[in-house]
């Protein structure tokens, strides 16, 4: 009898894991985990996604929007509009690099042909500096997080829409490898991103409540509570890594650029609603 | 128990005891435990950098098999072997068991089927 309900647990186990159809073009993926998240909480309006895990809980949803009253990230909005504003040394700016203004979070990450590789806001921000004989900014706390809370401030409201264009494989390629990174089992706790913020979105991890996967790149920069201050997407890719005791890599890494790019991929269609305060 | 089967249970209990007793104790006790010498730490030290740096060329580094290094480097100099040696055996096996799960999931990367 044991040896029934064995085999037949490890046979749902292998049909639940059965390797999929891995190079499912992007547009497909979108409609699948989006559909996935629509069925699963049918009474959460799609829009709300982009609130994270206060999309999933009353309270902690009225909790954060008392913090809202006061954002805590404001000091780094002031401080990244006088950062835009301040020239470079050779009298050029900011401005010079983006004609468009800051408002422009939504254009990022993006597949840059000339370079082969994906360009993210951060690395973006750091080519304009060198264009202009500056030095690149660390990709860890200010100035950098400084700059892009004023942009993320600025862009609120635009709708995220990352493109993977078809007449380059090398941007297939590289959702790809992030699509690969996000369904990696590694770590001590041999977990994916995706066993956390897929089914088991919603369920409490101590006192958290996992979010789910679409709607996580919307509010970047974060203040988090935690780090008493704002961080990046990528900082919280650190310690997502970290939490299931996997090394994590470098911050704007080709890896981490490559998530980024499939991760907010998902979340095409949501508003930006940066930046954000969270637990 | 009692009977005639007591006598003869008697002494498979003490054979299954003694068993449990030298599994048990090799388990805690692994070779060489307890009279390591620095010349025998410092070749696991440096398979078990190897290991690390092997896991690590491929992505598959865990968190604190690098921290278990260090650890074990410093109990070594202190003159704490045993405890180095247990570290150093850490970092090795958190070194293979990461190679081998990123190996694993190179390319076979599985998608769950409710995401088809």
């Amino acid at each position: 009898m044991t040896g029934k309900i064995l085999a037949g647990v490890l046979g749902a186990a292998c049909f639940a894991l059965a390797p999929a159809m891995l190079h499912a073009d992007p547009q497909s993926d979108l409609e699948v985990y989006q559909r996935f998240f629509k069925e699963k909480y049918p009474d959460i309006p799609f829009t709300q996604f982009a609130d994270g895990a206060y999309a999933l809980n009353e309270q902690m949803r009225e909790n954060w929007e008392a913090i809202e009253e006061f954002p805590p990230y404001g000091p780094f909005v002031d401080s990244g509009e006088r950062l835009w504003a301040a020239p470079f040394a050779n009298g050029k700016g900011y401005a010079d690099c983006f004609p468009d203004g800051p408002a422009m979070q939504h254009k990022f990450p993006r597949w840059d042909k000339e370079q082969g590789q994906v360009v993210t806001l951060s690395l973006a921000l750091n080519q304009c500096r060198e264009t202009h004989g500056e030095k690149p900014m660390k990709y860890k706390g200010s100035p950098l997080v400084d700059l892009l809370s004023y942009i993320a401030y600025q862009s609120r409201g635009k709708k995220i829409n990352v493109v993977v264009p078809k007449d380059d494989p090398r941007a297939m390629a590289a959702y790809q490898k992030g699509k690969d990174f996000y369904f990696t089992r590694r770590g001590q706790l041999n977990f994916s991103c995706a066993h956390c913020h897929f089914k088991n979105s919603g369920m409490s991890l101590r006192t958290d409540i996992l979010s789910t996967a679409v709607g996580q790149t919307t509010g970047w920069p974060v203040y988090r509570s935690k780090w008493g201050t704002a961080g990046t997407l990528h900082r919280r890719y650190t310690g997502c890594n970290k939490q299931v005791r996997a090394k994590p890599f470098k911050r704007e890494s080709e890896q981490y650029r490559n998530l980024e790019y499939f991760h907010t991929h998902m979340s095409n269609g949501l508003a930006l609603n940066g930046p954000a305060a969270r637990k | 128990m009692k009977g005639r089967y007591a006598a003869a249970a008697q002494p498979r209990r003490l054979a299954t005891g003694s068993l449990l007793a030298v599994a048990l104790f090799s388990m805690v006790l692994p070779a060489g435990a307890g009279k390591a010498d620095r010349a025998e730490f410092d070749r696991l030290h440096a398979e078990a950098e190897q290991a690390r740096k092997k896991a690590d060329s491929i992505g598959g580094q865990w968190r604190d098999t690098a921290k278990f290094l260090k650890q074990a480097k410093a109990a070594a100099d202190a003159g704490e072997l045993d405890k180095a040696m247990k570290l150093a055996r850490r970092a090795k096996d958190e070194g293979e068991l990461g190679y081998r799960q990123a190996s694993s999931q190179k390319g076979n990367v599985q998608i769950p089927s409710y995401l088809k």
